[in-house]
């Protein structure tokens, strides 16, 4: 059955949750993960990238960067401080 | 999506230059049959169609207010119908089509403190970094150290009575966002103490795999520091490259008394005569000594003179060590030769002189 | 304000002397910014006890995009509260960096509202720089940018923001159109620039001749520099002209030629212009007698790069010659198969520059899809240890000549 791009969002929202305080995953990091486990349902590169801006633009993950980019839940200001 | 995301504009993209381009060149464009140079810090380009083009170009300090963007808008309302542009050294360039607003132009130029020069055989404005005015890992400051070398070589950008082009640059740190690598002088700053480690600190802000692997040496591995995880660094293996400091704010390598500035020679971008090269050391260590870095001023000045007066016409930097060799400047510079000259990263190898093409 | 500013002894040295001082630029932003007034106090210290206060902070930007903002933060945030957020805004340039007044103070006014008044015009990958604002500010400048038609450009493991010379505006040895080159890349790349997917930053710079006044060779990912296949054109009576006002033809322009294709028998020049490696230095030196040939596109070349982390590098040939003219299908594409392997493949922080070094060139080449030619190299190889991928066995062959 074919994945929407909200629940490719969502399963890359549950990745970046569980591994917060872990590891830093960058946006490739996510679509590898999506195409290794959704690839047979038409998820691709091109598919992965919606569901990035998607996530993004929900405003339930941001950018970081850290001598790279990452994707990560909202930190909060204090805490750069 | 978020209410902030719903009527947003994005990816829209620059505003299309077109809208900014003076009728003479929207009508020349693709037109231009040649250019003369005029006077310093003014060329005229002529289109085929006989319409000509004036451009002044003025130093800037790159540090700009916006209050002085609005005196350069003035001058642009005022000589070129409103019309201006930047360099990629940070000069301002007045597009005119009126010969005779030049030298109104310069004189207004000048009482609001702006030269005009770099053009042609002549030292144009120093590309430049933040420095202490804006980055986390400078090793000495930017705007400083290239405002007091332009005081003293500000005749070599106002006249082109130098042998050929001098491009100088000034980086901060080895991360070098002013890509100083390939200029005629590049100053560099330089750590020379290995990252002093916040062990309290790094395990909340850092990932300890990522700071090992960001060492191009490998001189950082993990350990236990007081029962809790951090990492240790193998001093000997240090080359302050601050590549850990980058991905790991609790590696920090600034200090004032190790900090410094290092000299580069001879690199080029241009494929003009010879291939682009890249600078090579020449002095390994100079004091921040700030205000006003008298070392780091007289170095570059002795050099750029002892350059001036021995290179050929057109001989850039890098050509002109080439032809006389390194030894033969090192000596005519009073230069002293250090370990520390030779490299001994990736391509040493091909850095060592492998033939007995030697003068004396 | 003006009475707020604090006595900085040690900057006042750098007001002196006629290049022109960016502390008086920082003092005149302090007649308005609080936060300018603040970066004076900071800096003096500085200049004190000579190290930076300022802490890299990565989490902040504007909704929906990846790059274009710097966080950064003081270090002395109780004595200089208002600098204890001073984050970066870049701005897309337009092309060329050709500006009208209107535009300009449009940017002025809104920078003297939300940020430090500070500028730099223009960062070193080409952006407008607005320099120094707080975490607060970051929405509504870009709110008010919008309206005025100018966009974020990149940073981070993005598409950095694309810049160029001003090539055929106003140079005649523009061998392409950069400044179209450069827009149309910024805005069909659009989302790569604002939403960073890479292993690292990737940089386009387009110069529109082999003097390469951008610099791209050393600090594009991506360099397109203009050149030319068939011969200089020359005007004999203007080459003339340069001898009879004194140019030594000889030892000018002819003893310069790294190529040595050209001679002067005191009235004409000759170029065997199989031989020329179309360096510009006759050009250069003689722009009213000769120009660069007709057929003119560009070199693409691969991976330049500033030192951090595994040494500098300079772009090498890839394209050796290519057409430049919209809709640029050749350059995208040779774009899209490099980000494709690279993204994939490519080491955190890695630039491809680096990976190609790590994967070799060679073996580059095959996953992109493109042949090897001579021109990609200084010199074949000196080392022998090849790594050939096939041998025959011994009966292969027969198998062979049977299929």
């Amino acid at each position: 059955m074919a994945k929407t791009v909200d629940e490719i969002a969502e399963a890359m929202f549950g990745m970046v949750k569980d591994a917060q305080g872990l590891k830093k995953l960058k946006p490739m990091d996510l679509t590898k993960a999506m195409v290794e486990l959704y690839g047979g349902e038409g998820v691709d590169k091109k598919f992965c990238k919606l569901a990035i801006k998607q996530l993004i633009d929900s405003g339930r993950c941001v950018y970081t960067y850290f001598g790279g980019s990452y994707i990560e839940l909202p930190h909060s200001e204090g805490a750069a401080n | 999506m978020s209410d902030v995301m719903k009527d947003r504009r994005t990816d829209y993209g620059p505003p299309h230059y077109e809208q900014f381009l003076p009728p003479v060149i929207k009508e020349n464009y693709g037109k231009w049959k040649y250019h003369e140079f005029m006077k310093p810090g003014v060329m005229v380009h002529v289109s085929e169609t006989g319409d000509k083009l004036f451009t002044v170009r003025a130093a800037s300090g790159r540090l700009c207010s916006v209050s002085k963007i609005r005196m350069y808008c003035d001058l642009a309302d005022k000589y070129c119908d409103g019309y201006l542009r930047f360099t990629s050294r940070h000069n301002v360039e007045f597009l005119l089509t009126k010969e005779e607003n030049i030298n109104p132009l310069i004189k207004d130029l000048a009482e609001i403190g702006h030269p005009v020069g770099g053009i042609g055989n002549a030292i144009s404005s120093i590309v430049h970094t933040q420095g202490w005015i804006h980055c986390h890992s400078a090793a000495t400051d930017a705007s400083g150290i290239v405002k007091c070398v332009m005081d003293e070589l500000i005749e070599y950008f106002e006249n082109t009575k130098l042998p050929g082009k001098l491009r100088i640059a000034l980086a901060c740190c080895l991360n070098m966002c002013g890509a100083v690598h390939c200029s005629d002088i590049a100053i560099l700053g330089i750590h020379r103490r290995p990252p002093r480690i916040d062990h309290e600190n790094l395990r909340k802000v850092c990932e300890i795999p990522n700071v090992s692997a960001s060492c191009p040496t490998a001189a950082i591995r993990p350990a236990t520091v007081d029962d809790n995880p951090s990492v240790e660094v193998i001093e000997e293996r240090c080359m302050f490259c601050a590549n850990c400091f980058t991905v790991c704010p609790a590696m920090p390598l600034n200090d004032p008394l190790n900090d410094g500035v290092s000299i580069w020679l001879g690199g080029k971008v241009s494929n003009a005569r010879h291939e682009p090269m890249f600078s090579k050391l020449a002095i390994p260590f100079l004091p921040n000594n700030p205000p006003r870095w008298p070392e780091v001023t007289t170095a570059v000045k002795d050099i750029v003179e002892l350059w001036a007066k021995n290179a050929r016409r057109y001989e850039r930097m890098g050509e002109w060590i080439e032809r006389i060799g390194w030894p033969k400047f090192f000596k005519m510079a009073g230069i002293e030769f250090q370990k520390e000259h030779i490299d001994d990263f990736k391509f040493a190898g091909l850095t060592y002189k492998r033939s007995t093409h030697l003068t004396f | 304000m003006a009475d707020n500013i604090p006595k900085t002894p040690k900057l006042d040295e750098l007001e002196k002397g006629r290049w022109p001082s960016f502390v008086k630029e920082i003092k005149m932003a302090a007649q308005k910014s609080p936060m300018a007034v603040d970066l004076l106090g900071q800096l003096e210290q500085s200049y004190d006890e000579k190290i930076g206060y300022w802490k890299h902070g990565g989490i902040v930007g504007v909704m929906g995009y990846g790059g274009g903002v710097i966080g950064r933060y003081s270090n002395l945030p109780e004595k200089y509260p208002n600098i204890s957020h001073f984050h970066t805004m870049r701005i897309n340039q337009p092309a060329g960096w050709f500006y009208k007044t209107e535009a300009l103070r449009k940017v002025c006014d809104i920078w003297e509202k939300h940020g430090s008044g500070l500028t730099n015009m223009h960062g070193s990958t080409g952006d407008i720089i607005l320099l120094g604002t707080k975490t607060d500010e970051l929405e509504p400048t870009f709110a008010e940018l919008q309206k005025i038609d100018f966009d974020i450009g990149g940073s981070g493991s993005d598409l950095r923001t694309p810049s160029c010379c001003c090539g055929m505006a106003r140079c005649e040895w523009a061998c392409y159109d950069t400044m179209a080159l450069t827009h149309d890349l910024t805005m069909h790349y659009q989302d790569e620039l604002h939403r960073p997917a890479f292993p690292y930053k990737f940089k386009f710079k387009m110069s529109g001749c082999p003097n390469d006044c951008v610099a791209s060779i050393a600090r594009a990912d991506m360099s397109v520099i203009g050149t030319w296949r068939d011969d200089i054109q020359v005007d004999p009576d203007a080459v003339r002209e340069y001898a009879d006002k004194g140019m030594n033809i000889e030892s000018d322009v002819v003893d310069n030629c790294p190529a040595k294709c050209m001679s002067w028998d005191g009235k004409e020049l000759h170029i065997d212009n199989s031989f020329c490696v179309r360096c510009m230095h006759c050009i250069n030196v003689m722009p009213k007698a000769l120009r660069p040939g007709k057929d003119r596109g560009a070199t693409v070349l691969i991976g330049s790069k500033a030192p951090i982390i595994e040494g500098a590098l300079l772009s090498s040939v890839f394209l050796p010659f290519v057409k430049v003219e919209p809709p640029y299908t050749e350059i995208k594409d040779l774009v899209d198969k490099i980000w494709d392997v690279w993204s994939e493949e490519g080491k955190n922080r890695e630039r491809v520059g680096e990976f190609i070094q790590r994967v070799g060139l060679g073996n580059f080449l095959d996953a992109i899809e493109l042949d090897p030619v001579p021109e990609m190299v200084a010199h074949p190889r000196e080392n022998p240890y090849v790594f050939y991928e096939e041998y025959f066995e011994e009966d292969e062959g027969e198998e062979e000549e049977e299929s």
